[in-house]
C-alpha cells in the first residue's frame, strides 16, 4: 500500500514540477465556450465561425466598433448610391493595395464569383442564398477591373451594407478553370435543386470541387485575404489564428483602425464550463473572458486580489423579452396582455439576475439610439393594482376559483397561463419565479414550464405557449422588425402571432426609410403601437461584460457581439502594466 | 460454448438493430418539424434581407441537402379518402429515408455529420481517441484502489466502516459537485494550483513518447480523479456485501482454521467468489467507457464523447447521435455476452442455454 501511495506521489510530483510553461507574450488567449463547428464561409453556424472568419477573409465593408458604423474594407470607400426607377444601383472600388497571399490583385471579378458561390446550386449556402438573394445583378467596369456596381430592388439603407457584408473568395482557388465564369448569376439562381438534369456540367464540377475541398474543417485550403491564417484547429480545444507576415492591409498608407492586425497568434480555447473558465482566467490560462456571467463579474471585479486582470462593460443590442402568444384566446385581447405587462418587476429582475448589469427600455430598440428610441414613453412599472383594474377592463371577473370572463357567443375562460422558457437559464427562471409570485398575489396561477431547448422551439413554432421568454438581438444598423413582428413571419420568427396589414406597412416602411429623421419618426410610432397593443415586453437590454489580462489594451469593448475587437488588441510589455 | 456464443452474437446484433431503427425513426420523425437555416437564427433582427419567404425556402432546401425530406419509413399514412372509415397506408417503396440510411449502415457508413460534413465515423474516433484513455484510465484505477482495499472490507472492523461511511458520501454527492470541488481544491491559485483546470494543453507531435504520456497524464489527473472518486462506490459497495456474505462460508473457515492471515484469506479465497457478482457490472463498465462522461467532459473542457454526443442532440445532428448510439448499444450487448461467457469461466458449474 505505502508503495502503491509512495509511486503515485512521485508521479504526481514530476507531472506538477514538469508541467509545460508555454510562452504567450505575443500570444492573445481568448475563452470560447464552444467550437466553431464549421469554418466554411458560406455556412458560419454560430458567433464563433464568424468572428473566425471575420479574421480570416475580408469583406468589403466591415464594422468600425468604435464607431458602431460600416466603414470600407476591401472596399476603397464607402460605394456611391445612385438610384433609378426601379433599381438601387451600388458602385465599389477595391483597394488598389488588396491582394491574395500569392500577389495577385483581388478584383471585381472576385467579387462577382462570390456572388456566384453563394448562389450556385449543390452547396451548402441556403442561408447565404437568402440573404444575399436581394442582390439582382453585378456590372464589372470595363476600364477598370477593380470598379463594379451591384444592383437591386430596394432603397433601404440597410440594402447598401448589406450590400458589402459577405466574405471575398478568390476566384483563382476555388474555381481556377473558371468553371461559373460563363454563367449568370441569374442562371445560377433559377436553378435549384430540384432541377438537377438541367444543371449544367460546369457547375455540377464546380461543387463538387468546393465539396472535395472540405472547407468546413480545412478551412485552410481556401487563403482568404484577411490578416490571419489557420494554423491550428483541435475540434473542441483550441483555434490558433497566426498573423501573416505579408498582409496587403500593411502596405496601406495611413491605414484606418480596421486595417490594424496588432496580435501575433490569436489563441481560441474551448472551455465549456464557465467556473473553470473563471479559474483560467484567474490562474493566467486565458486573456481574455467575453460575455462573463454577470455574478462572476461583480464577484471577480470587486476581489482585491483581481489586480492583474480589467474589466470592462457595454451596453448591448440584446434584449430578454417576455412575448404574448396572441393566438391564445386568453391572451387576445390587449388589455389582459397589458396586464401582465405590469407583473413585471423589471428593476428588481435586472438587480436578481443581472447584478444590474442590464437596463430597462420602452420597447425593441435601445435607449442609446438617441432619437430613435420613444423617451416620451414610459418605462413598464411593476404595478399588481393596475394589473387587476386592466384585467377587469378586459372582462375577466375575480371569484374563489380565479379569474373567468365569459366572451359572448364563446366557451367560458379560465385565467391560468402557462409561462414557458427556455431550461439551464438562471435569468429565466428568476424571470418566471417573479412573474408566478406576483400573478399569485392577485389571484393568478401561473404555472411555470423549463423546457429543453429543442422542445421549447418546436412548441414555439407550433403555436402552442402561451407566455414565453425569448431572447433577441439586434443591432444599431437595422431596424427591421419582419423577422419577429411582420405577419409573414407567423409561426417562423414571430411566434406572438402579432401583425395586422397597418402595422406590417409600418414595418416595411421602417426598414426602407432612407431619411434618418423620417425613421426615427416611423420608430417611435411603432414603439407607441408596441406599447398599445403588447405582444412582448421587452424585461430588459444586456450589458456585456468582459475581464481581460490588464497588460491588453485597445480591446474595444462594445454591445455588438462578440463584443471586442480581436485583431485591435495591443499587448503591453509586462513592466508597464500598473494594476 | 460456441453455439452459444453465435446465437448470442446474432440476438445482440438484432436488439442492436431494433433500437437504433427506433431511435432513428422517432429522430427524424422530429426532424420532419424543424427546418434549420443556421445563419438566419430566430430572434436575430439582423438576418433582415431575406424575406420570409426566402427564410422558410432556406429551410426547406438545407432539409433537402441534409436528406430529411421525402417519406420516412416503407409505409406512411395517407391522407383518408373523403368518405373512407379511417387510415390508409401508403406504400412509399424503398425511396424512403429509412432504407437509404439502413443500405448506408449496412456498408459501414454511418453518414456525415450534419454540422460539419465530417464522416461519423471520423469524428467517433476522434472521440474515443480522448474519453478512452480517460475511461480506461479511471477504470483501471478504481479496480486498483478496490483492490487494494479489499481485505477491509466484509469483515467488521473501523477501517471499513470509515470506507463504507467515504463510499456513500462520495456516492451522495453529485458528478459535477465532485468535479468542481476538486477544481477549486487543486487548480485553484488561491488554494493548490497543482494541475491544470481544462483541457489537454498543447500537443507536441514532435516530442518523444513519455514526453506526451507525462503531459497527458498531468492533464488528464483531475478528470481521472473525479470519475475513478465517482465510479469507486459502485464497485466497492457491491463486493462489501459480496465478501461479507463469502466470509460466513465454511471453506472460509477451514482457510482460518490453517491459520491463514485474514487478507489472505480474502485476496486468495473469499475475493475469487466474491468478484462473480461484479461481473454483471461489466455490462455497465463497458458501455461507460465508450460514452465517456458528458459531466466531466464539459466541466474540464475535455473534447470526448460524452460531449460529442450531449452537443450533437442538442444540434440535432442526427447522424453523430445514431452513430454514437449504436456504437454504445453495440458495446453494451458485447459488455453482456461477455459477462455471460466470464461467469462460465469463474464458476464452471454454470451452464448457459443456447
Amino acid at each position: 500500500m505505502k508503495r502503491y501511495l509512495l509511486g503515485l506521489g512521485c508521479l504526481l510530483g514530476l507531472s506538477v514540477c514538469s508541467s509545460p510553461t508555454p510562452n504567450h507574450a505575443d500570444t492573445v488567449r481568448i475563452r470560447w465556450a464552444r467550437d466553431p463547428e464549421n469554418l466554411d464561409p458560406l455556412v458560419l453556424p454560430n458567433a464563433q465561425a464568424v468572428e473566425t472568419t471575420n479574421l480570416l477573409h475580408c469583406s468589403l465593408l466591415t464594422v468600425d466598433y468604435a464607431q458602431k458604423k460600416f466603414v470600407p474594407w476591401l472596399a476603397e470607400t464607402m460605394p456611391t448610391v445612385r438610384r433609378t426607377d426601379s433599381l438601387t444601383l451600388v458602385t465599389y472600388r477595391l483597394r488598389p493595395e488588396a491582394a491574395w497571399d500569392n500577389g495577385q490583385p483581388i478584383l471585381a471579378s472576385d467579387v462577382a464569383f462570390t456572388l456566384k458561390v453563394m448562389s450556385c446550386p449543390g452547396l451548402p449556402n441556403e442561408a447565404a442564398r437568402a440573404q444575399f438573394a436581394f442582390i439582382e445583378s453585378i456590372q464589372l467596369d470595363s476600364l477598370d477591373r477593380r470598379r463594379f456596381t451591384l444592383a437591386f430592388r430596394g432603397k433601404s439603407p440597410d440594402l447598401v451594407q448589406a450590400s458589402g457584408d459577405y466574405p471575398i473568395l478568390a476566384e483563382h482557388q476555388l474555381d481556377p478553370r473558371g468553371q461559373l465564369r460563363h454563367i449568370s448569376l441569374a442562371a445560377l439562381r433559377a436553378d435549384t435543386v430540384q432541377a438537377t438534369p438541367r444543371r449544367s456540367a460546369s457547375v455540377t464540377a464546380f461543387a463538387r470541387g468546393y465539396a472535395q475541398k472540405n472547407l468546413g474543417r480545412h478551412p485552410e485550403n481556401l487563403p482568404g485575404s484577411g490578416p490571419y491564417v489557420l494554423k491550428e484547429w483541435r475540434a473542441g480545444r483550441h483555434v490558433l489564428l497566426q498573423r501573416k507576415k505579408q498582409w496587403w492591409g500593411d502596405r496601406v498608407p495611413a491605414a484606418p483602425p480596421q486595417l490594424r492586425a496588432h496580435p501575433k497568434t490569436l489563441d481560441y480555447q474551448i472551455i465549456t464550463d464557465d467556473a473553470t473558465a473563471l479559474l483560467a482566467l484567474r490562474r493566467g490560462d486565458i486573456d481574455v473572458y467575453p460575455m462573463m456571467p454577470a455574478k462572476e463579474f461583480v464577484r471577480l471585479r470587486q476581489n482585491q486580489k483581481a489586480g492583474d486582470l480589467a474589466f470592462y462593460t457595454a451596453d448591448s443590442y440584446e434584449m430578454l423579452a417576455a412575448g404574448f402568444n396572441m393566438r391564445q384566446p386568453a391572451l387576445r385581447d390587449a388589455l389582459t396582455r397589458q396586464a401582465f405587462s405590469h407583473l413585471f418587476d423589471i428593476p428588481g429582475l435586472i438587480q436578481a439576475s443581472q447584478q444590474g448589469l442590464a437596463y430597462p427600455s420602452v420597447s425593441l430598440v435601445s435607449p442609446t439610439a438617441g432619437p430613435l428610441y420613444n423617451d416620451s414613453l414610459p418605462l413598464l412599472t411593476f404595478d399588481p393594482q393596475k394589473a387587476q383594474a386592466l384585467l377587469t377592463q378586459a372582462g375577466w371577473t375575480r371569484n374563489s376559483q380565479g379569474w373567468t370572463r365569459h366572451p359572448a357567443g364563446a366557451a367560458p375562460q379560465r385565467l391560468e397561463p402557462t409561462f414557458s422558457y427556455r431550461a439551464g437559464e438562471p435569468a429565466y427562471e428568476a424571470v418566471a419565479l417573479q412573474f408566478r409570485a406576483a400573478a399569485a398575489k392577485i389571484g393568478i396561477q401561473v404555472q411555470p414550464r423549463p423546457m429543453e431547448a429543442s422542445l421549447f422551439s418546436q412548441q414555439l413554432r407550433a403555436g402552442r405557449l402561451e407566455i414565453y421568454l425569448q431572447s433577441l438581438s439586434g443591432n444599431p444598423f437595422v431596424y427591421n422588425f419582419a423577422p419577429i413582428l411582420h405577419s409573414q413571419s407567423t409561426g417562423w420568427g414571430n411566434f406572438t402571432g402579432f401583425g395586422t396589414a397597418t402595422t406590417d406597412q409600418l414595418i416595411e416602411a421602417i426598414a426602407a426609410e432612407e431619411d434618418p429623421a423620417r425613421q426615427a419618426q416611423l420608430l417611435r410610432k411603432f414603439q407607441r403601437v408596441l406599447r398599445q397593443d403588447c405582444p412582448l415586453v421587452v424585461l430588459y437590454f444586456l450589458r456585456y461584460r468582459l475581464a481581460a489580462a490588464r497588460r491588453l489594451t485597445n480591446l474595444h469593448v462594445t454591445g455588438i457581439r462578440p463584443g471586442y475587437e480581436a485583431a485591435a488588441i495591443k499587448s503591453q510589455p509586462a513592466g508597464a502594466v500598473r494594476p | 460454448m460456441g453455439r452459444f456464443l453465435l446465437h448470442r452474437l446474432l440476438r445482440a446484433l438484432l436488439a442492436a438493430w431494433a433500437i437504433i431503427s427506433v431511435i432513428f425513426l422517432l429522430s427524424r420523425a422530429g426532424a420532419q418539424e424543424r427546418p434549420p437555416a443556421s445563419r438566419l437564427a430566430e430572434g436575430s433582427l439582423s438576418a433582415t434581407t431575406a424575406s420570409p419567404v426566402q427564410r422558410r425556402q432556406a429551410g426547406q432546401l438545407q432539409q433537402r441537402r441534409l436528406g430529411l425530406t421525402g417519406p420516412l419509413f416503407y409505409v406512411s399514412a395517407a391522407p383518408a379518402p373523403a368518405a373512407g372509415l379511417g387510415w390508409r397506408w401508403h406504400w412509399n417503396g424503398r425511396a424512403n429515408q429509412y432504407h437509404q440510411w439502413l443500405r448506408r449502415l449496412v456498408h459501414a457508413n454511418l453518414g456525415v455529420s450534419f454540422r460539419d460534413g465530417q464522416p461519423v465515423t471520423l469524428l467517433l474516433g476522434q472521440s474515443l481517441r480522448y474519453t478512452l484513455p480517460l475511461t480506461v484510465g479511471a477504470a483501471v484505477c478504481s479496480i486498483g484502489l478496490v483492490w487494494l482495499v479489499a481485505p477491509h472490507l466484509g469483515r467488521p472492523s473501523w477501517r471499513r466502516r470509515f470506507l463504507l461511511g467515504l463510499f456513500f458520501v462520495v456516492d451522495a454527492v453529485p458528478l459535477f459537485v465532485v468535479a468542481l470541488l476538486l477544481l477549486l481544491l487543486l487548480a485553484n491559485p488561491d488554494a493548490l494550483a497543482w494541475f491544470p483546470a481544462y483541457g489537454l494543453g498543447p500537443e507536441d507531435a514532435a516530442a518523444p513518447w513519455p514526453v506526451r504520456l507525462q503531459a497527458l497524464a498531468y492533464h488528464l489527473a483531475l478528470p481521472l480523479l473525479t470519475l475513478t472518486l465517482a465510479s469507486l462506490p459502485a464497485l466497492a459497495v457491491p463486493l462489501d456485501a459480496a465478501l461479507r456474505h463469502e466470509l460466513r462460508a465454511d471453506y472460509v473457515l477451514t482457510a482460518r482454521a490453517k491459520g491463514l492471515p485474514d487478507s489472505l484469506v480474502i485476496r486468495h479465497h473469499a475475493l475469487r467468489n466474491a468478484l462473480l457478482p461484479a461481473l454483471t457490472l461489466l455490462t455497465e463498465l463497458l458501455p461507460g467507457l465508450v460514452a465517456g462522461s458528458v459531466v466531466v467532459e464539459l466541466v474540464y473542457s475535455l473534447p470526448g464523447m460524452g460531449r460529442l454526443l450531449a452537443e450533437a442532440a442538442a444540434a440535432h445532428d442526427y447522424p453523430v447521435l445514431l452513430g454514437g448510439v449504436l456504437l454504445i448499444a453495440l458495446v453494451r450487448l458485447l459488455g453482456q455476452l461477455l459477462a455471460d461467457w466470464l461467469y462460465t469461466l469463474a464458476d464452471p458449474r454454470i451452464r448457459l442455454p443456447v
